[in-house]
This record gives C-alpha cells, sequence and structure tokens, in this order.
C-alpha cells in the first residue's frame, strides 16, 4: 500500500507489464508511472498497444504479468474491489458510447446515482454544472443520436467527470471526430488539464501534446520507446524510430 | 355482405364468448412466453457453456415441434402419464412455452446487437456486470427488437386458433365452427371468426408502433 499522505506517490503505476493476444505480444516490459495532477500523451504507430497499454488501467484488459496500481491498489479485472476503483477513473472512448437509451443528462447522472449513491436531485444538479462546463447546457434533454459527434463526446467527458474521478483516461478522443469538431473536444480536454486533473491521453493530436501535457510516451511494437517533455520530443527525438514518426506527423 | 352481419348480430353473444376465450388465450401465453422467454434468453447469453447448451436445447426443442404436437402432448400425453393437466392449462402452457423460443431467440439477437462498446462505457463507470446488465444492455436490446416481438405476439395471436382446433376450448374459431355447423352459414362464420382475429392482431400492430415510437433506439 502506497501512503496517501505522501504526495510523491504515483496515482498510476504499471511495472513490468505484458500482455499478448495470442501470438501477438502487444504489451511489453510497460513501466509507467503517472504522478498525480500530471497530463501525459501517449503516441505511437496504429497497433503499438497504445490503447491495450490505456484499458491496463482500468481493467477493461487483463495483464497477462506484471502489475498495475492505482493509487497504491492492485487493479484486477476479477475482483470485487474492480467496480469501485473504475468509479474513480473516467474513461472516454473513440466511439463515445453514450448510452442511446437515454437523455444527456440520463446519461450524466446515471452512475452517480446509481454507482455512488448520489441523491437524484443533487446529481441533476451537479450534471447540469457538468453540461454547462463542456459547453453544451441546451442539450440536457436531447437523445444522444440527436448530437453531433463532438457534442457526443463532450457530453461522454461530463458523464465521466460526474464521478469525480481522480484519473481521466482518454482513448483516441477524437479520432472519430470530423476536422471541425476536433478542436471543440480538445479545448474541454485542455480545460481539464490546466485545472490539475490527471490524465492519459491516447491520441494522434499532436499539437494537443505539445501544447498541453507534461510528458510524451511514445510506444512502439508494445514497449515504450522514449520520454520525455513534448517540446523535447518534437525537437529532437533520440530513437530512430520515433524521430521517424515525428517526421510522418510534421510531413504527413 | 349482409348475410354476415346478421349472422354476427344473431350470435354475437356466442362469438363474444369466443372472443373473450381468445383474448384470455393470448393474453395468457404471451405471459408465459414473456416470462420463460426472457429466461431462455438469459440462459443463451450466460457465461456458462453448458447453461447455453441448457437454453439451446430449449429453443431447438420448442421451435422444431408443431404446436399442434406440443398441444396434444400437453394435454392427452400429460393426461395419460397421470398428469391431471386442465385444457385450460395445457393450451396456454403449450402455445406460451411454443413462443417463447421464438421470443427468446430474438431477446439474444437484441442482446448480441448492444455494442461492446456500450458494455464497457458501463463497467468503466464503475457498474458491475449484472447492474450493466440490467440497466444497459437489456434495455436496449428489447428496445432494438420491440419489431420483430410484435411479429411475434401477432403470430402467436393467429396460433391461438390451434388450441381451440386441438383441445376442448371455446375460442373464437370454435364458436364460429359451431355456428357454421348449426346455420350452414359457413362464409359467413368464417368472416366474422376472421374479424375477430384482426381486431387482435390489428391492435397488437397499433401497440408495437407506438411502443417502436416511444422507445425505439436511433442509432
Amino acid at each position: 500500500m502506497a501512503d496517501s499522505a505522501d504526495a510523491a506517490a504515483p496515482l498510476v503505476e504499471l511495472r513490468n507489464v505484458r500482455k499478448s493476444f495470442g501470438d501477438n505480444v502487444v504489451l511489453d516490459e510497460i513501466e509507467l508511472l503517472v504522478a498525480p495532477g500530471e497530463a501525459i500523451v501517449i503516441a505511437g504507430p496504429s497497433g503499438s498497444g497504445k490503447s491495450t497499454m490505456l484499458r491496463c488501467i482500468n481493467g477493461l484488459e487483463e495483464v497477462d504479468s506484471g502489475s498495475v496500481l492505482f493509487d497504491g491498489e492492485r487493479v484486477d479485472p476479477r475482483s470485487r474491489t474492480i467496480g469501485r476503483m473504475r468509479a474513480d477513473i473516467g474513461m472516454v472512448f473513440q466511439q463515445f458510447n453514450l448510452f442511446g437509451h437515454m437523455t444527456v443528462l440520463e446519461n450524466v447522472m446515471l452512475a452517480p446515482v446509481k454507482v455512488k449513491g448520489v441523491e437524484r436531485d443533487a446529481a441533476k444538479v451537479r450534471a447540469r454544472e457538468l453540461l454547462e462546463t463542456v459547453g453544451i447546457p441546451e442539450k440536457a434533454d436531447a437523445a444522444p443520436a440527436d448530437l453531433s459527434g463532438g457534442q457526443q463526446q463532450r457530453v461522454a467527458i461530463a458523464r465521466a467527470l460526474a464521478m469525480d474521478p481522480k484519473l481521466m483516461l482518454f482513448d483516441e478522443p477524437t479520432s472519430a471526430l470530423d476536422p471541425e469538431m476536433i478542436r471543440e473536444v480538445l479545448d474541454v480536454m485542455r480545460d481539464l488539464a490546466r485545472g490539475g486533473m490527471t490524465m492519459v491521453v491516447v491520441t494522434h493530436e499532436m499539437g494537443f501534446a505539445r501544447e498541453v501535457c507534461d510528458r510524451l510516451v511514445f510506444i512502439d511494437e508494445g514497449r515504450i520507446v522514449e520520454q520525455g517533455p513534448p517540446a523535447e520530443f518534437f525537437a529532437a527525438a533520440k530513437s530512430p524510430r520515433a524521430r521517424e514518426f515525428v517526421d510522418k506527423i510534421i510531413h504527413h | 355482405m349482409s348475410s354476415w352481419l346478421e349472422l354476427l348480430t344473431d350470435n354475437f353473444d356466442a362469438l363474444a364468448s369466443g372472443f373473450w376465450v381468445t383474448l384470455r388465450l393470448v393474453v395468457g401465453a404471451f405471459l408465459v412466453a414473456a416470462v420463460v422467454g426472457t429466461l431462455v434468453a438469459a440462459l443463451r447469453i450466460a457465461p456458462s457453456k453448458w447453461l447455453q447448451r441448457l437454453g439451446g436445447v430449449y429453443v431447438e426443442t420448442f421451435r422444431n415441434i408443431p404446436l399442434l404436437v406440443l398441444l396434444i402432448i400437453a394435454y392427452s400425453g400429460l393426461r395419460r402419464a397421470g398428469v391431471p393437466i386442465g385444457t385450460w392449462t395445457a393450451g396456454i402452457a403449450a402455445l406460451g412455452l411454443y413462443t417463447a423460443a421464438y421470443v427468446a431467440e430474438v431477446l439474444r439477437s437484441g442482446v448480441f446487437a448492444v455494442s461492446r462498446g456500450q458494455v464497457e462505457a458501463a463497467l468503466s463507470l464503475g457498474f458491475d456486470q449484472r447492474q450493466t446488465l440490467r440497466r444497459i444492455v437489456l434495455p436496449q436490446a428489447v428496445r432494438t427488437v420491440i419489431s420483430p416481438l410484435g411479429s411475434i405476439t401477432i403470430a402467436m395471436i393467429k396460433n391461438s386458433a390451434i388450441v381451440g382446433a386441438a383441445l376442448a376450448v371455446n375460442d373464437l374459431l370454435k364458436e364460429a365452427r359451431i355456428i357454421a355447423s348449426r346455420t350452414f352459414e359457413t362464409e359467413a362464420a368464417f368472416v366474422c371468426a376472421a374479424i375477430g382475429y384482426l381486431l387482435l392482431t390489428i391492435a397488437a400492430t397499433i401497440a408495437v408502433r407506438l411502443l417502436e415510437q416511444r422507445y425505439a433506439i436511433r442509432r
């Protein structure tokens, strides 16, 4: 158990994490520490294991070996405590995954009421505040299908924030969006990061990485190849693979 | 044209009684089909291979035996085996259990139509498997299959005529046949029966349409 009084204790710890799907090794000897308040971008080519790594943090994927710790506690998808841990870890998906049979407001209220036992009225007030924060208070009573992709993703962020998470995971949050809607989602994420939220973001938006994140982690073929401040990474990536990646991103 | 109207007014009590019997049969069988169909669907999507197989055996048994045969087994077969089953119970049970096989299959397909992403979103918010099934997956699965469930219900209403044909239950069709053999107005009697069944099926159709408008999920 980590000492919770110790401010330097990492919020997330991945220790020697390995994971494969069949013969395909997707994560190999992953070591990653995320400090409270830190915003990290995970970058790398498609199929490099970025999303899998993110999904190991809240136990949507089970690791083959090694350990994943959140707030000093082991993340085990089979344990009884996994729900309580996930309630503290917000996750935003590429495909938004708003609940289609509920209104926007109900989407945001559901988990606080049913998982945390927050009173309905209080949850509703909080949900409206959060919709205000993500800039779409007027859509509270709309169905998810009536929203644009950018709006849906902002609702998804509000839904995750409604649980007052200690950590937010973003799995390619803008990859399914039309270009003109990417900005509105990234703006919400930037404000979150500036507000001190601990974030791990898998994204191809290198502008966001450069502008917002504290540390960029570059993964290739299931391994962390290098990590550091984004400015350094873009200016002078050390490994050939990372340089190649930067060249491709910058020159398209 | 006027002949069936005349027959209807002359025999209104008998036809109304048959209609009432058919309605009760249909409602009873519907309840059995809904409850058993949901349970069997739950078996079919259970994590255990054996439970899945058990559900599969149910579906294949009740879907692949003609309803008429099921009715005869449910009544004559059970009585001969010493089970003192009544015609009502046998009729409602056979029609309900037969229909439940179709309900289970449709519900199962509805569950699979709910994307994995919905489940992951619920889990990531801290819901456990059971809550996810109850609050996220099932409500969406049912809404996805309102229309096929409506078709099954309409088929069940029509299949209820077989209950009266096989067992001593004076449903709408049976009453019409009695009237036909008494008055020799065969066509008129069956037109009256047809109108009775249409009333039920059209009511079901309208109910399904309203449910769809209210609950269907746009994606």
